[in-house]
């Protein structure tokens, strides 16, 4: 570990700290990964031996953050601590939405930024699911940018291929609810790739709104969220029918979803029409997102499909 | 862990025949040869397995914990790797990747049980070889095994023969008695499986492989490999397998 200066702390992951620190051979930033390791007890921990062997399948795609390598050093106590060295990028989409909303100068993002995010976005995506790997905790704190070169990519794959999403990570930090499809709020056991797209949705109406779709504090607040904003703008037939809410759920509109563990009768609202949630946003952005809010899974529009959406068509695509 | 093979980690990291015998120079010195090197891997698959058993781990986790054992072989002696430990880490290992995760302490009580006079080691000596196991395997941790396409295979060819599917299950279970797993691709270990299963159940499945569009020759030979290993198998012996063992305890 006498090969890096670490320069400051950044940030704090699932299980453990985050430094930015300088190869000081050849002064290339890197963001060094401190895991902690248990060891008296069950060693290594299991999310950082996936996020591991994850990453040292997946990280050679452009569009997930890549592994550089792993070091294994004692600290002064003689006690292992395992380091996963990653490329550094100076900030995370969350930051970056931030910036565009308080500060100096608020503006919305640009457009054509919003078309390249969401792209590489769906490019990573689908390059995890087409390795069978589900992300799982998809979130714009989760989603590297390079500003000056207008790079996205997913990092903390902690979760990936988990059986279930904690609710607290291991630091006591509530995770956060607002990008979970509702099929995992519902208590759903087998769940797709579709998990993962209807993130994408939330991070996708988030960089248009510069704030949460979905800021539920609990899970039922959560689902009370979705159901109430919820509505398809294209043909003003509601995604979550009238009939469905006051707890007769369509078998037409996601099969079996009574019978999903978690499912309650919920109250009924007025639904609002999606667009009032993303008024800037235009009919193939309106499209995309509706498609990848479905809420029944199987309908949900998988990655790989939505990099072929008339909303990227205006984007040059030679580039990725 | 993962469902697209020709993506991953797994099929670049495929080996020819003649890296996997390759006798560390440590281990040359105690005088091991490959078949005693070939001897202890099988006797330690066996370990895994029994133990396996013992607390209930998927099938899954055994291959995949005897594929990293098989590959901590291919870069680091058994006498610097104690195959007892590595045998016990590599279990422990298997159970958290494919997320079945068991004690590190139910191990040490259970391996103690089984060969009370083999085994002396404590939860410390596991988690002690957990890193150097991980770092013999450079944190590559991904493995696919023949059991998925197996499942694929079966349906589609259409056999509902139970004893020829039981049969065909068992083959697979065989092939970590080998080193297959680091060698082919695991599809086409279980179509060898399929094969010589079909052979032994007298069943004329040749339609079906021929709409594979796979070269046959590369499947029989995988099968050649698994029946010269049952012939062999007969052979070994615990004597056989102790004196391998007891070479490496010895001073050079």
């Amino acid at each position: 570990m006498e090969k890096y200066e670490k320069l400051e702390k950044v940030g704090e992951g699932t299980y453990g700290k985050v430094y930015k620190a300088k190869d000081k051979e050849t002064g290339q930033l890197v963001a060094l990964k401190k895991t902690r390791l248990e060891m008296d007890e069950e060693g290594v921990p299991p999310t950082a031996l996936r996020e591991v062997s994850l990453l040292q399948m997946l990280s050679h795609s452009l569009y997930v953050v890549r592994l550089l390598c792993v070091e294994h050093v004692e600290n002064k106590h003689g006690k292992p601590l395992l380091y996963l060295v990653f490329e550094y990028l100076e900030t995370d989409l969350k930051k970056f939405i931030d910036s565009h909303r308080k500060g100096p100068n608020p503006r919305p993002l640009d457009t054509t930024l919003i078309r390249s995010f969401l792209y590489q976005l769906c490019k990573g995506v689908a390059h995890c699911h087409g390795h069978g790997v589900l992300h799982r905790d998809l979130k714009p704190q989760n989603l590297l940018v390079d500003k000056e070169k207008g790079i996205l990519k997913i990092a903390d794959l902690g979760l990936g291929r988990a059986f279930t999403v904690p609710l607290k990570s291991y630091t006591h930090e509530i995770v956060t609810l607002w990008y979970r499809a509702p099929e995992v709020l519902l208590g759903s056991t087998h769940y797709s790739t579709a998990v993962d797209m209807w993130s994408v949705g939330c991070i996708f109406a988030e960089m248009v709104r510069r704030q949460a779709l979905f800021p539920g504090d609990s899970e039922f607040q959560q689902l009370l969220h979705i159901f109430r904003d919820m509505h398809n703008p294209g043909n003003k037939v509601y995604l979550w029918g009238g009939e469905w809410i006051a707890g007769k759920p369509t078998e037409k509109m996601w099969p079996g979803v009574g019978s999903l563990r978690d499912w309650h009768v919920y109250p009924q609202w007025e639904p609002q029409n999606l667009q009032r949630a993303v008024p800037s946003l235009g009919p193939d952005g309106l499209d995309l997102l509706s498609k990848m809010l479905k809420y029944d899974p199987a309908e949900r529009i998988s990655a790989k499909e939505a990099l072929d959406h008339p909303f990227f068509d205006s984007l040059d695509k030679s580039q990725f | 862990m993962a469902a697209n093979f020709w993506n991953s980690s797994h099929y670049k990291q495929l080996l020819d025949p003649e890296e996997v015998d390759v006798v560390h120079a440590l281990d040359k010195e105690r005088g091991i040869s490959t078949e005693d090197f070939k001897l202890i891997k099988f006797h330690m698959s066996n370990h895994i397995m029994k133990l396996a058993q013992h607390i209930k781990v998927r099938q899954r986790v055994v291959a995949t914990a005897i594929t990293y054992m098989r590959r901590v072989y291919v870069r680091k002696s058994m006498v610097e790797f104690e195959p007892r430990l590595v045998a016990l880490t590599c279990l422990y290992l298997a159970s958290k990747a494919e997320e079945s995760i068991v004690q590190a302490r139910n191990l040490v009580f259970y391996i103690k049980r089984l060969y009370p006079d083999e085994y002396k080691y404590e939860l410390k000596d596991i988690l002690g070889m957990e890193m150097k196991v991980l770092e013999a395997l450079n944190y590559y941790l991904v493995v696919f095994h023949p059991y998925g396409s197996l499942s694929e295979f079966l349906q589609d060819a259409a056999i509902s023969d139970v004893n020829m599917n039981q049969i065909t299950w068992g083959i697979v279970n065989d092939t970590y008695k080998m080193d297959l797993i680091l060698v082919h691709p695991p599809y086409r270990i279980a179509l060898a499986c399929i094969y010589i299963a079909s052979v032994h159940r007298d069943k004329d499945i040749t339609a079906w492989f021929e709409d594979l569009h796979e070269d046959m020759n590369l499947v029989k030979n995988i099968a050649m490999e698994i029946l010269d290993f049952y012939e062999n198998y007969r052979t070994i012996t615990e004597e056989r397998v102790n004196t391998a063992l007891s070479k490496l305890s010895l001073k050079p």
